[in-house]
Order: structure tokens, then sequence, then C-alpha cells
């Protein structure tokens, strides 16, 4: 965001079985955003550059952040119950005088819980930055000092997770990169659309004079005093590569019928 | 001369979305672009949703038309590209010969005409009862009769359905060949006129569109088809039978 020096963008390929990208959930229900929040992206590189919780993370929070959903996934719903294995009541989150945790009032023995996943998913996050400072961030992601995951612990990050540096705009550097999906996703969206040689891809850019905004900039991840602001971000669409060849008998029709074809024009 | 419109439809606007959900509404909208007197003419016209995120609507009118108002109101008045296009349909009608070819598409309400219906309502009693000889319209509601009432009628409309080539060497149970047409999407509407509220003064009526290849068996009936329409619901979007080339097999 800090316009000195040159800029490059970092590309990271977020994908993996599981996703999990919360920005408002409490308590018992664990939800997710449909793509990757700038908080997740945020204590993916300060853990990958190995920060402690509360170590300053405004520098990182300060680069500026493309999404491209290469491949939407659906929503896994994990639904669990928590119980005491000797029959006793659970723990409340008040303590007593001596800090440790009561008993809950009238006697609870079963929580109930859900988490929310992405499934199947496959995200471009474009992070772009100084050049020497994105070089840094690219050594500590190659070569993690804590291990990474994708917005839960449990969520680890499939390989390759680093494309590697690209040169230009955030925008331009998104709409030139390739599909990233698996060949068997791609044959069938070739047989669905006529192998067209383009594929429109929703894209999220972080922009100071967006028309919506997004409540997942952290302040600090310090355990005691979390924070999070707002940050104004911008949808638009980018027709990336698909590296398919249309099929020169059978161009991507109009869906079939068209009645002005024989009206002579 | 008549002439086929085509406009594209935005459905985010709010006159659209009242249009897109009325048939009622969007009439009045095609009657509105005519500029003879309504009754002088028939007009016909047809939504077609292959997108639903981009539907189209084709009108035939006999003189032609202007769409400005429906641009302004549930278009892109500001976009580029072609609003609306509008061509005259007498190439088409020259090209009408018989043996020939063509993929066509219906959207048309299916009803057939009795005076002794199986479950008669309370309404249709009270006029048995009261010895009334005119018959009832009634729709066809299943897709089996739907596409029975289809077949039986293409010869009266100068055209048949030849078999479907894709579909060699299966069957049905009066061991015939499938003709080559289908049913693309079927649907119910009900909805009030609006000076009056009663039940029995609903408008309730199955809209089924039809896709396939016809080949023409007689020009002139045909022609008479294609510019008057076909069955019932005229003026909520039904009848309008429009050509199209032959898609070429990949």
């Amino acid at each position: 965001m800090t316009a000195t020096g040159p800029t490059t963008v970092l590309l990271l390929r977020l994908a993996g079985p599981l996703q999990a990208w919360g920005d408002r959930s409490a308590f018992n229900r664990r939800e997710t955003r449909p793509e990757p929040t700038k908080s997740g992206i945020v204590g993916l590189l300060a853990a990958a550059a190995g920060r402690p919780r509360h170590a300053a993370i405004d520098d990182l929070a300060g680069l500026g952040l493309g999404i491209r959903v290469d491949q939407a996934g659906s929503l896994l719903r994990d639904y669990h119950t928590v119980s005491d294995y000797r029959g006793r009541p659970l723990l409340a989150a008040a303590v007593n005088a001596k800090g440790t945790q009561r008993l809950t009032g009238p006697a609870k023995y079963t929580h109930i819980t859900q988490r929310f996943y992405l499934q199947d998913a496959v995200f471009l996050a474009a992070i772009e930055g100084p050049a020497h400072f994105i070089t840094t961030l690219e050594n500590a992601v190659r070569h993690p000092a804590f291990p990474l995951a994708l917005g839960r612990r449990s969520c680890v990050p499939a390989q390759p997770l680093v494309l590697g540096q690209r040169t230009g705009p955030l925008e331009e550097v998104l709409r030139a990169e390739p599909w990233h999906v698996t060949d068997a996703v791609r044959k069938r969206w070739g047989r669905r659309n006529g192998n067209a040689a383009h594929v429109d891809l929703p894209l999220t850019l972080d922009d100071p004079a967006g028309d919506d905004t997004r409540e997942d900039l952290p302040l600090s991840f310090a355990p005691t005093s979390r924070a999070y602001t707002s940050r104004r971000v911008r949808h638009t669409y980018a027709a990336a590569p698909t590296g398919l060849t249309p099929h020169p008998d059978q161009p991507p029709s109009t869906g079939g019928h068209d009645p002005f074809a024989l009206l002579g024009w | 001369m008549p002439y086929l419109s085509r406009i594209r439809i935005n459905p985010l606007r709010t006159a659209s979305r009242t249009l897109l959900a009325s048939p009622r509404a969007l009439h009045a909208q095609v009657q509105g672009g005519v500029p003879t007197l309504p009754n002088e003419s028939r007009t016909l016209w047809r939504l077609d949703a292959d997108n639903p995120h981009r539907p189209e609507l084709f009108v035939l009118t006999a003189g032609k038309p202007d769409w400005t108002h429906l641009v302004e109101q549930a278009g892109w008045p500001g976009a580029d590209g072609e609003h609306y296009a509008v061509r005259d349909y007498a190439p088409l009608l020259g090209q009408l010969a018989q043996g020939r070819e063509f993929a066509f598409r219906l959207t048309a309400n299916p009803v057939q005409n009795t005076n002794r219906p199986d479950k008669p309502t309370e309404r249709q009693q009270e006029r048995l009862d009261g010895g009334t000889r005119r018959s009832f319209r009634l729709g066809h509601r299943t897709a089996a009769s739907q596409l029975g009432w289809f077949l039986t009628r293409t010869a009266r409309w100068g055209f048949d359905v030849p078999a479907a080539s894709h579909l060699d060497g299966t069957r049905d149970d009066q061991d015939e060949p499938p003709r080559d047409v289908r049913i693309s999407t079927r649907r119910r509407h009900s909805f009030g006129k609006p000076t009056r509220a009663s039940k029995e003064d609903r408008v309730i009526m199955h809209m089924v569109t039809f896709e396939g290849k016809l080949r023409v068996t007689d020009p002139s009936l045909l022609t008479q088809r294609l510019l008057a329409g076909i069955g019932p619901s005229k003026a909520y979007g039904c009848g309008l039978l429009t050509l199209a080339p032959v898609p070429a097999k990949a």
C-alpha cells in the first residue's frame, strides 16, 4: 500500500481438502467466509516468518491483497458434541476467586458445536508490497517457522503453495495467471462451455475507494487483546486463460435456438 | 409486413422483476411498443430464459415496433451493444418449402375441451346442473399429455416432427421411434386480474416450451401458424413458434 520504491507481487495458491476462513464467528458456531480473509493470510505469513502471537503485524497488514476464486468449492458442516467422559457437568467460562473454572450453573452435560469448512476450493492470493520485503516473505513461506494452515489449524495447505513473484499491478497479475484447477475439473468445465478459451473468475481487491467493506483487517493477534478493523474492497471479474482450445466446428453458441439466424444478417 | 424483435432484459432492475414475474405486466409493455391499435393485429411474444441472468424477449409484430421504453425501464440504457434488434420476418417466410427442416422452439399452453370432466369442480358442477351445453377448457397437466397434445396437432399446423436420428434403436411402448422433440421447461402460472379478487377470476395456465426439429409439409398452413400463433393464452407469452437453422452435429 505504501507507494515507496518498486513493488512486486507474491502469488500463493491456497488449495487443500479443507479450508476455513472465519471473520466473525464466536462460541460454538464457527463459520467460514466463501473467500480467504485478510486476517487469515496475514496470520499465515506471520506464522511463516516465525512471529509470536503478540508481535506487531502492521507491516504485514499493510500489504495489498487480491483474491481470485479459481474453484469455489462447497460448504461442509461439521457437527460435534462435546461432553465429559466421567459424566460430570461441563465447565463454565466464569472463574472463582482462586482462578479456576466453575461448573456450569444449571448443569450442562453436552456442548453442541458446529464448524464450517470449504471443501475442494482453490484460491489465488496475490500479496503486493516492496520488493525486498516480498522476497523475505517468499523465503519465509518456503521455509516456514511454524506450521502453516488455511485459516484453521487442521486445514493443511496442498502443494505447491508458493507460485513465485510477479511484477506489475495486482489486478494485472491476477488476470494473467492461468486457471489453477485439476485436469478433471477443466475438462468437465470445457464440455459444458464449448471449450471456451477464457473463464470469468471473481476477484476481490483491496481498494480504499471500493464499495464493499470487510471486517477482517487484523490489528493484533495477541491472545489477550485481539483486535480487528475494517478494510474497503472492490469486486470485479477477470477473464483467465483456461488452457483449452475451442472446437472449430462448434462455436460457443448462444445456447441453441437463435431465430435471427434465418433472417438474413 | 411482419417483424421479429429481440429485446435484452436486465433481470436486476425493479421494473424487470415485475415484468418477469407477471405475464400480464409484460403483455402491457409489449403492446406499448406497437403503434397500431392493439385489436387490429395480433402481437405474439415469448420470453426465453436460456440464461436466467440474461433473459431475452422475442416479439412478432405486424408493423415495425419501438422498444425504447422497455430498454429504459428494463434493459441497460447506457450499455454497449444492441439493446434490441428488429428484423423483417419475410425472408424466413420465403424460405418455407415442402420438405425443408428447421429447428423450432414453441412456448404454448396445451388445453383440451370437454363437457364431461372426470371430477367436476363445484363451479363446473353448477354449470352442468344448470344444463349449459358449453364445454370446459382444461389444461393438460402431465408432460406426457402435453407432448401428446403437440404431436397430434402438428399436421394441422403444416409440419411434422421427424424421428430423432440420434436415438436410433430405441422404441417407445407402441414400437414407434421417438420423435425429435423435447419439453425444455414446464411451468404453472396463476395470477389474479387487477380489478377482481375472487379466486374464480384467477388466470391459471400451464406454460410448456417445446424444442426440436420440424419438417415442413404445408408451407401455407405453417406461414399462417407462424404469424397467427398456436394455441390459447397468446397474450400471456404463448403461441410464438420460431424457427432456426438445424444445428450441425458435432
